[in-house]
């Protein structure tokens, strides 16, 4: 009683006129439709000046004491009182249990009344309308009802409406009449889709490993050195393999990682991928893994598929979002990288047919040779340089020049054609 | 000599891996590591000022899920709290408890946190007896408490008078679950009435969800100058509101009352239905704009795990919803009287004028969740 007491004096002094809440009873009610029933969920909370009223009708023999039965009985009475159908045909509401706090928390009005209830659906066509009316207590309560999220992957909710006090809820939504267990309807998230393809076009640093790995693809080793070169078809199985085989890597140690199978903290992760920059600059001026860029291609997708999990973690999402957000965001990756080799694939081969191409190669290597020092100097020692600014600051060109070197593979190239005699006296070597 | 080459790349590999790990696991050079490290360092020079009752009382195991769930935006007379109160603290202990505050929290988010301190201060002082100028404060109706539980309940009430044990700027308390470190996870709740911060934080992870903000009075005067401690939430939000044309306008704007809180305390983990518009129909600028109001509450922990929980929403703004419910005109600098709700794939975020004290402009009560996420659930690793 003391705290009511406290309340009455509060009211007392502060005037009672505007604290018309106080009367109110909160019903807040919870919907959760399955495939072939309805979970409700209904929490009461009697405001302090209205819950003796409400613990008197509770308590039938007025004893003072709610009993099991008591509590039980009042519950079926809520029930009693609410209208609930389905595609217009009425439902029968079971109560599935009572949950109540302690008399003296509801005296103080901060009792919370719980009571579950369940209902089965009829089957019915794949547009659906629930309604609830709710009759109880309707001078005094305060109404929310709100659905629940569906668990069901087949049902999807349209609409719900509600009346303005919210009494009369009314929930449309469909019903997929398929087989369950297809794929959720959220499987695919466009969100990290882009995320993936962002993750690419901003990390300029695998971009950089996979042009460079790209580099001397088309050409032969002669001895210690990159001499000749190979045909086309031969050009594109390759970097085709070298692709493939980077991709299988990363998504291997993606998926490990974001399984929480493998936990590598991702600075020395960072690092490694600089220093693979680092190996296939210097393969591209000399041959070190000749035939094998494949392999390389893969170990090495291996360390930037920890990179790309770390990016996945960050977000936080739960196991089978995962799931399909490691499908969306790999799809991303994917997409950027052929996007990427598509702009550049033609100029490489273009341009491997004429005597400019080892100045593209050796200026090519050793600027991502340059870039990977300094970035693995910035990771080693946590200290700030220009690389990144610099190699951001080109990538935010790329498109022009991605174009810039498809024209100056074109003049090499038709330059080269359009004087037969002259290329024909000077053998294309390095 | 290939061969040569591939195992002399991997054995470097290796190495470099190595060293690294060595030098991160001791050096701590992370950015990310650093802010837990000094919030790791504020709370251990805490409890280290504590005395040994004390420390015992500030101290629950980390799976304690009663003293998890208990927050509300009660008054701590109806809802007792676990830990100890500032009142219960020397001014050493209490300067140590508030650093540990200004080192988790951002700046914005510590002012916050003061402010909704200093507004119950204020509700102290008008609530003493009848008179001019009172704002009118009323006990609550029972929405809002942690869920019901039987003993281990700290005692209710205490020494002093009415309006002592019910309101003031030193009945907040502050509580840990599991031990703070810089690898393993804990918590640190800190709240009373009209605040419940609750504070995850797992290695180089902080998690601000589930936290609510709440004022009376939502607006006064401090040495001159008005202070309103959840005026941005208002004003901001009503700005989004105002940049909606009349069709989405129709859109987000709810046919329905919203009396108080649907997720409020208590209701930890649900995910309802999302409702009003989404942000798919609105502009790039509106959706910067709605980034804007969500960043109010990310916002309030420190820089480091506010920056990483906006990139999460902000990678999810397309699925986050917009719904408005209440008088659509108000005035920026003034509290709106109105219901509104964010919601996205791993976000609840609840504005909830009450009705309670008279002009719901100033007592609102807010919530801010992440339902995949509430307490760190889902990212901390069982």
């Amino acid at each position: 009683m003391k705290w009511k007491a406290i309340a009455l004096i509060l009211l007392s002094l502060t005037g009672v006129a505007s604290a018309h809440r106080l009367d109110e009873y909160l019903q807040a009610t919870l919907i959760a439709v399955e495939k072939d029933h309805v979970d409700v969920s209904m929490r009461l909370i009697p405001g302090i000046a209205v819950s003796s009223a409400v613990i008197a009708s509770i308590d039938a023999n007025g004893d003072g004491v709610l009993s099991p039965q008591e509590r039980w009985d009042y519950a079926q009475r809520v029930l009693n009182e609410l209208v609930m159908s389905i595609d217009g045909k009425k439902l029968d509401a079971k109560l599935k249990s009572v949950d109540f706090p302690q008399i003296q928390e509801m005296r103080d009005g901060l009792g919370e009344i719980h009571i579950e209830y369940t209902a089965e659906l009829p089957a019915g066509g794949p547009d659906r309308k629930l309604i609830l009316e709710n009759n109880n207590q309707r001078q005094r309560a305060v109404y929310l009802v709100n659905a629940l999220a569906p668990s069901d992957p087949g049902i999807s909710i349209v609409a719900q409406k509600r009346n303005p006090v919210q009494s009369t809820y009314e929930l449309d939504y469909t019903q997929a009449s398929g087989p369950p267990g297809s794929l959720p309807a959220s499987w695919w998230t466009p969100n990290l889709f882009q995320l993936g393809i962002r993750h690419i076009a901003e990390g300029t640093d695998h971009l950089l490993f996979l042009l460079v790995l790209l580099l001397p693809a088309p050409l032969l080793v002669v001895g210690s050195r990159w001499r000749g070169t190979t045909g086309v078809r031969s050009s594109l199985l390759h970097i085709l393999g070298i692709v493939t085989a980077f991709t299988l890597g990363h998504s291997i140690t993606l998926v490990l990682a974001a399984f929480g199978v493998v936990h590598l903290p991702s600075r020395p992760i960072e690092v490694l991928i600089a220093v693979s920059i680092l190996v296939s600059a210097v393969h591209a001026l000399r041959p070190i893994f000749p035939g094998r860029e494949a392999g390389i291609a893969a170990f090495f997708g291996l360390i930037h598929g920890l990179a790309f999990a770390s990016t996945l973690s960050e977000l936080g999402l739960g196991r089978w979002e995962r799931l399909a957000g490691i499908l969306a965001f790999n799809l991303g990756i994917e997409t950027m990288q052929l996007a990427v080799v598509a702009a550049t694939l033609p100029s490489l081969i273009l341009m491997n047919r004429t005597r400019a191409y080892p100045w593209l190669r050796v200026c090519g290597a050793l600027f991502a040779g340059v870039a990977s020092v300094g970035w693995i100097v910035e990771r080693v020692l946590g200290a700030q340089s220009s690389v990144d600014v610099v190699v951001n600051k080109l990538a935010h060109h790329s498109v022009w020049i991605a174009g810039g070197l498809f024209l100056l593979s074109l003049v090499c190239w038709a330059f080269e054609n359009a004087g037969p005699a002259l290329s024909n006296d000077l053998p294309v070597t390095s | 000599m290939t061969k040569y080459w591939i195992t002399g790349i991997a054995v470097t590999c290796a190495l470099v891996a190595a060293s690294i790990m060595a030098v991160d696991s001791t050096a701590k050079s992370l950015p990310r590591s650093t802010e837990t490290a000094q919030i790791v360092q504020a709370a251990n020079s805490f409890l280290a000022s504590l005395d040994a009752k004390q420390r015992e009382s500030v101290l629950y195991a980390f799976d304690n899920e009663q003293q998890r769930a208990r927050w509300s935006n009660l008054p701590t007379g109806f809802v007792p709290r676990g830990g100890i109160s500032l009142r219960q603290m020397t001014p050493a202990q209490r300067s140590a408890a508030m650093n540990l505050l200004a080192v988790a929290l951002s700046k914005r988010g510590y002012e916050k946190v003061q402010q909704i301190m200093e507004g119950d201060e204020v509700n102290k002082k008008t609530d003493t007896g009848p008179g001019p100028g009172n704002h009118g404060n009323r006990p609550p109706r029972g929405n809002g408490g942690p869920p019901p539980d039987g003993a281990n309940q700290p005692p209710r009430g205490g020494p002093g008078g009415l309006s002592g044990d019910m309101f003031g700027k030193d009945l907040y308390y502050i509580s840990f679950l599991g031990t703070p470190s810089e690898q393993t996870p804990w918590m640190l709740q800190f709240g009373g009435h009209h605040l419940g911060l609750n504070i995850t934080i797992d290695g180089g992870q902080g998690i601000l969800t589930p936290t609510l903000t709440g004022a009376q009075p939502a607006l006064y005067t401090e040495g001159g100058r008005t202070v309103r401690p959840l005026g941005p939430e208002s004003d901001k939000g009503l700005a989004l509101l105002n940049s909606l044309d009349d069709g989405e306008k129709k859109q987000a704007v709810l046919s329905y009352e919203l009396a108080d809180l649907v997720l409020g305390p208590g209701q930890d983990g649900k995910k309802i239905q999302p409702e009003g518009l989404k942000a798919t129909s609105m502009t790039e600028k509106q959706r910067a704009m709605m980034l804007d109001v969500i960043s109010e509450w990310a916002g309030i922990i420190n820089d480091d795990a506010a920056a990483v929980r906006m990139a999460q929403l902000k990678a999810d703004i397309n699925q986050t919803w917009f719904a408005w419910s209440g008088p659509t005109t108000g005035t920026i600098g003034q509290n709106i009287r109105a219901y509104y709700r964010i919601q996205g794939p791993h976000l609840v975020i609840e504005y909830s004028p009450q009705t309670l004290g008279g002009d719901p402009a100033l007592h609102v009560h807010t919530m801010y969740r992440d339902p995949t996420n509430d307490y760190g659930k889902g990212a901390i690793k069982q």
